[in-house]
């Protein structure tokens, strides 16, 4: 498959041309998807792109996707994996999960707004700071994307965790400021 | 050439008019500060008057808080019902967040979460910090200096500076209401005179009789009192503080749990100045530093990581980043 799609870009780029592919490339729908992808791509590459090509909108289709979903995807989140493994006590985990809430209200509205700027620009900025370096120490062209990626996600968790720690440090910092003798 | 000459007596004329109004300017200043000899009112009484009308008038005010490049405008309503303080505040701006403080309770509304009422004895509103110091004691560290008068909330308001006397703590500017004695803006600010965080009233109405909705509030049921001894450990720390800058005490030693992270185990110190509440927590080391920043720094809080062997240590508080840094290189276990 990777053959034949590397040959399909030759043809794109009028390097190669063997009948026989162009004769599949006439009976053989997914081929010509693809074919049709590589002309996109080059033209896009070029920026050639004027026609309807370039008014694609995904817009409809993700929100299409994401009618699809169901409504509770959202909340599953601290408590999931509890609630999950222990169905039966589910009383348990609400007011577990509801003391997790009050925690983080009280230092929030402690008047201090440290935390909500803390955790909206610090990770932006430790992402940023993780790009640049990935910038900088990979030479143009000759990167494995996939391995990369890899890498800049793991650190990314990394952060987000290391951030999250140091959220709920503020909060607990707030919470002894209210309740200091 | 005619020109040229006119022009040189244009400019000597632009520079004796500067000297002079700079001239007439330091006057004014030297008249004030001998009018303020004369009316015997000297910096720490001024302070000390502040201090008496925040916790005795009932007012009502619009402030902003200035943080970086962020304004948030808030309001404080106060009251006094029966020698008993009572205060609400709000923000104005975005989702509904309330506090109402009354009878060492202190109980918060947040649009969309559950309210809940913690036991408070010390007052949490936005002056209370400068409200709350003993000015007398406060003598050994800080040094209380008359600036000058100035105009804040179109009122004409005093300015006090609380210097620090060391490198180890921030110093702050006071602007006090010459008529009602009220804090009318407090300027936080650090070595280099730069401002890490202003909070400015914009509006202040003092009334002889509380606020007849604020006293309505004070016989509302409260929500539910969320008590915390529940998951707080008594223990003591194992670890002390050898170095504490000036004036600063422990007030908290113990050891907890990290609610809000994975119940994760901590010893924890609070040092306090009568201004500033530091808190130090000491944990396992779980990543290595490296990677990661050591010092946040918003407005005047900082959040100073460093780690030590196998531990990791957190300063959190409204200090300079040389007193975390000092206060983490002098921490020891206890033997």
């Amino acid at each position: 498959m990777k053959d034949v799609n590397e040959q399909l870009s030759a043809i794109v780029d009028n390097e190669f041309i063997d009948q026989k592919l162009i004769d599949d490339l006439l009976i053989n729908k997914d081929k010509q998807d693809q074919f049709c992808r590589y002309h996109l791509i080059g033209d896009v590459m070029r920026g050639d792109v004027t026609d309807q090509f370039a008014n694609f909108d995904i817009s409809q289709q993700v929100m299409a996707e994401i009618k699809k979903q169901p409504i509770t995807a959202p909340v599953v989140e601290l408590g999931a994996s509890t609630e999950t493994v222990t169905p039966a006590s589910e009383n348990n985990v609400i007011s577990f999960v509801k003391r997790f809430g009050q925690y983080a209200i009280a230092a929030s509205v402690a008047g201090v707004v440290v935390l909500a700027s803390l955790v909206t620009s610090e990770p932006s900025f430790e992402n940023n700071s993780v790009g640049l370096e990935v910038l900088k120490t990979v030479p143009l062209g000759a990167a494995n994307p996939v391995s990369l990626q890899a890498t800049k996600k793991q650190s990314q968790q990394e952060i987000k965790e290391h951030n999250e720690r140091l959220e709920a440090l503020l909060n607990d910092h707030q919470l002894k400021l209210q309740t200091q003798p | 050439m005619k020109l040229l000459l006119h022009f040189k007596t244009l400019i000597t004329g632009v520079f004796i008019l500067i000297a002079s109004g700079a001239f007439s300017v330091q006057a004014t200043e030297a008249g004030n500060d001998q009018t303020e000899k004369k009316g015997d009112i000297t910096a720490i009484e001024y302070l000390q008057l502040m201090q008496t009308a925040y916790k005795n008038l009932n007012y009502e005010i619009l402030y902003l808080n200035n943080l970086k490049n962020t304004v948030e405008p808030k309001q404080l309503l106060h009251g006094v019902i029966n020698q008993e303080e009572i205060a609400y505040f709000r923000y104005l701006n975005g989702a509904m967040r309330e506090s109402l403080q009354y009878l060492q309770k202190i109980s918060y509304f947040e649009q969309g979460s559950q309210p809940y009422t913690l036991q408070s004895s010390r007052n949490q509103s936005v002056f209370a910090n400068i409200a709350n110091f003993d000015y007398e004691k406060g003598l050994a560290s800080y040094e209380y200096i008359i600036l000058g008068k100035g105009r804040i909330a179109g009122k004409t308001a005093m300015a006090i500076r609380m210097m620090s006397k060391d490198q180890y703590r921030y110093s702050y500017i006071v602007w006090i209401d010459l008529d009602t004695h009220l804090p009318l803006r407090l300027d936080t600010i650090d070595n280099s005179n730069i401002i890490l965080d202003q909070i400015m009233v914009v509006s202040l109405k003092v009334s002889e009789q509380i606020n007849p909705w604020l006293e309505s509030l004070s016989s509302q049921t409260l929500p539910e009192l969320f008590n915390i001894s529940q998951t707080a450990n008594l223990k003591a720390s194992l670890w002390k503080v050898d170095w504490l800058p000036a004036g600063f005490n422990v007030v908290k030693d113990d050891q907890h749990k990290l609610v809000m992270y994975e119940n994760e185990p901590v010893s924890y110190i609070m040092l306090n100045d009568g201004i500033v509440s530091v808190s130090i927590y000491i944990s396992a080391k779980k990543t290595t530093l490296a990677q990661q920043q050591k010092t946040i720094q918003r407005g005047a809080t900082v959040l100073y990581t460093d780690q030590k062997n196998n531990f990791e240590i957190n300063v959190i508080g409204e200090i300079p980043v040389a007193t975390a840094k000092r206060l983490i290189d002098s921490i020891s276990m206890v033997e």
